[in-house]
């Protein structure tokens, strides 16, 4: 058993009295929205990580097979995320303008109402996708962490018959918790890729909590054998996923410019005006300017500092975007003071207690896993 | 130790000398001395990647990546630099109501333009700088040991470049870091004329004048026009506009209107001052066919400038010079019929006569329609208890 650091359970203990304070004093749509944001990192950040894990087993990668643990631990954050999302139903009737009556006489909104948009269905579909990312929880990691005690080989064949389908699960819920829980806090607006967006932003949480996890602990010589090499591919991952989220963003934001749709360009344009422009242009500079450039010499991918910093810096990045996807659906110009510090504060720290409690769940690698000895023999 | 049968002349010129190692360790053991030594350019021939080897030979690093990264950078900002000035500076041209200086529309081509100049350089960079091609055949794949290293033997070679080179002494290190097997590559023969070295050059040097022919060619035809290029368009069987005919009996391409007549729609417009016309009454009802009729003129031929509502909000965003008239304005609203109609036939300020793009009935439309948008945009509370019934 782990024990928390005081400092930790304090900097918690804080920053729940700001989030109260903020449930009391600050409007609800400001509440929610932060809440909205945190409960969405954390399930992309999850998702991400267990991608990873089913990536490896979908594919058959030996390489990937040292560092597996930290994935398969990252992705326990599912339930905390589970609990946000549930508690963020309670937003619905605050930041969603579908549930209130007027929508039934927005000529864009009238015809999505009766078949998607209604808190009876969407509420549904949520407990559908919590309920399969708990079904591939159990299958992956717990079948992962049993593999540890037993060696059984059976178990990889069953991780690699169940990967396929989560890959369908993973790209079902990504695009709900996009379409349902981002798009919809604008009604009116539509972007078939936005999806495609989202998961960018989740398998790079995912891989960059990876990364500063697995650099942690090498740090304090825990997972043994694993090298530089092993570095160098979530590195290279990185880097290609940098230009990837940066290809879809574009991608989506030029075609709506040329376009110039009323129902599309709306969204982007509270996105990129009154004090919202500074957002973005920082946006691209943390999710796509500083890495990018700082990833492309070849050494930088597998040194521990710089990909430990870069990786800290996607976290940071991530959490921008979240903050520019939801918060100009209600507010005009950026919003940053106590009510988002206290959340930062109470979120980190919990995210932080949660990941060091996860760190006590089996071995530091998959020692059962067959492949080990091939992925710890894996060179560049 | 056993020594190659096919070692050229001692004190011969030599390429390269060549040892055989058993094993990957003994190379990479082995490199580390020979490089020290200095004998000449330290290579390796294995038949798979050792790791590590690069550092034992002590390489540099490519400066390929260097390159690839320069020339993205200048493939990317001239891609940019290009079409600023292509649609912002010296053609400026309004596409689909942007700025001619959208920056967000020259992304794609700099994308594509950046990877297009980095790969050329990593592939052409690695043909050319790396692997020194045009160059036919390597000495090696002609040595006695060449079986050996691509199933199971590991060698080190030094090799000749620059300077001085001794085979002898290169013979002897090798032997003495541990080499089981020490054969010395003689220098190619300078191929002959017809040899596939010299035919591999000409075929590069006859790419190269393709390429300087196609651009001289470019170019003359371009600065010297002595055959005009691609006619296809301007040589067409219709007749241009004051262009003789052998049609006709008088020799004319354009014909007048027999005397008399008048073309439909076109009826003469006889007041000659707006003062005028002011007294002029709308001919047509205002029934729906008509509004739509006007409406349908007014956004094709008026709305570009006077705006959709008639403020005189353009929807080009572009600068005209002239500010169009807000038709809402008291002043036009004020008009009589005549007078906006006159405005349409006679123009006004800077905007040119829209007669022989509007019929007779058109513009009277487009009058009927002006007087919609100015209800519209100034409703009375009478109008609004009717419930937007005229």
């Amino acid at each position: 058993m782990i024990r928390s650091p005081r400092w930790l359970l304090a900097s918690a203990a804080v920053g729940a009295a700001g989030v109260g304070a903020s449930w009391s004093f600050s409007p609800p749509e400001r509440f929610w929205s932060n809440w909205l944001l945190w409960f969405l990192f954390f399930a992309t950040l999850a998702l991400g990580a267990l991608f990873l894990v089913a990536l490896e087993h979908l594919v058959g990668a030996r390489w990937s097979v040292p560092l597996r643990r930290m994935p398969e631990r990252l992705s326990s954050l599912l339930f905390l995320a589970a609990a946000l999302g549930a508690a963020a139903l309670l937003s619905l009737p605050v930041l969603y303008p579908w549930t209130r009556p007027e929508a039934h006489h927005d000529p864009f909104v009238v015809g999505k109402l009766h078949a998607w948009l209604n808190a009876p269905f969407f509420s549904a579909r949520f407990v559908a996708c919590v309920a399969l990312w708990v079904l591939s929880y159990w299958v992956l990691v717990r079948g992962s962490l049993r593999q540890d005690a037993t060696a059984d080989p059976a178990l990889t064949v069953r991780f690699r018959r169940f990967a396929p389908a989560f890959m369908a699960i993973y790209a079902v819920s990504v695009t709900l918790l996009a379409f349902d829980w981002l798009s919809s806090l604008d009604p009116a607006w539509y972007s078939d890729i936005f999806g495609v967006y989202v998961f960018a932003g989740s398998f790079l949480s995912g891989l960059a909590a990876t990364a500063l996890g697995a650099v942690h602990l090498l740090e304090r010589g825990r997972l043994g054998g694993v090298r530089r090499d092993h570095l160098y591919n979530l590195g290279g991952f990185l880097f290609a996923f940098t230009v990837f989220w940066s290809y879809i963003g574009f991608a989506q934001y030029m075609l709506m410019w040329y376009a110039d749709l009323p129902e599309e360009v709306y969204w982007y344009a509270d996105r990129t005006g009154s004090g919202w422009q500074f957002v973005v242009l920082g946006l691209a500079v943390v999710h796509f300017v500083i890495p990018f450039f700082a990833l492309i010499p070849r050494e930088k991918k597998g040194e521990h500092g710089p990909l430990k910093r870069i990786a800290a810096l996607y976290l940071l990045a991530h959490l921008l975007d979240l903050y520019w996807l939801i918060f100009p659906s209600n507010f005009k110009s950026p919003v940053f003071s106590w009510p988002e510090a206290s959340f930062a504060i109470f979120f980190v720290s919990v995210g932080f207690l949660w990941v060091r409690r996860s760190m006590a769940m089996g071995r530091d690698a998959p020692e059962g896993d067959p492949f080990l000895k091939e992925g710890l023999e894996f060179r560049l | 130790m056993v020594t190659a049968e096919t070692a050229a002349e001692p004190g011969g010129k030599a390429f390269a000398v060549l040892g055989l190692f058993e094993t990957a360790e003994d190379i990479l053991a082995a490199a580390q001395g020979l490089r020290d030594k200095g004998l000449g350019r330290l290579e390796a021939y294995t038949p798979y990647p050792v790791h590590g080897l690069d550092a034992a030979l002590g390489h540099r690093r490519s400066p390929l990546a260097g390159m690839v990264l320069v020339m993205g950078f200048i493939g990317a900002v001239s891609a940019f630099l290009f079409q600023m000035w292509a649609t912002g500076i010296d053609y400026p041209i309004v596409v689909g109501g942007k700025a001619p200086m959208a920056w967000q529309a020259f992304i794609p081509i700099l994308f594509e333009v950046m990877v297009l100049f980095a790969t050329f350089t990593a592939g052409l960079g690695m043909l050319l700088l790396m692997n020194r091609l045009p160059f036919y055949g390597h000495p090696i794949l002609s040595s006695a040991s060449i079986g050996k290293i691509t199933r199971d033997r590991f060698a080190l070679s030094l090799e000749a470049y620059g300077g001085a080179f001794d085979a002898r002494e290169a013979r002897a290190a090798l032997e003495e870091a541990g080499a089981t097997e020490v054969e010395v590559l003689p220098a190619p023969e300078p191929s002959g004329p017809w040899s596939a070295n010299y035919l591999l050059k000409g075929f590069f040097a006859v790419g190269a004048a393709c390429l300087v022919a196609g651009y001289a060619t470019y170019w003359a035809v371009k600065l010297f026009p002595v055959l005009p290029p691609m006619v296809h368009m301007e040589d067409q069987p219709k007749l241009d506009p004051q262009e003789p005919s052998a049609l006709f009996r008088d020799g004319r391409g354009m014909q007048s209107p027999p005397s008399g007549t008048v073309a439909r729609g076109f009826l003469p417009y006889s007041p000659a001052a707006p003062e005028e016309a002011a007294g002029l009454a709308n001919p047509l009802p205002r029934t729906e066919p008509v509004l739509d009729r006007g409406q349908k003129a007014y956004r094709t031929h008026c709305a570009v400038c006077h705006g959709v509502l008639g403020d005189g909000v353009p929807t080009l965003t572009a600068s005209y010079g002239a500010k169009p008239a807000n038709l809402q304005a008291r002043a036009i609203r004020e008009l009589s019929d005549g007078k906006i109609y006159d405005a349409i036939v006679r123009g006004k300020n800077a905007m040119p006569s829209y007669a022989p793009h509007l019929s007779v009935e058109d513009r009277w439309s487009v009058v009927h329609y002006v007087r919609v948008l100015q209800r519209a945009q100034n409703a009375t509370d009478e109008d609004l208890e009717r419930g937007g019934r005229p």
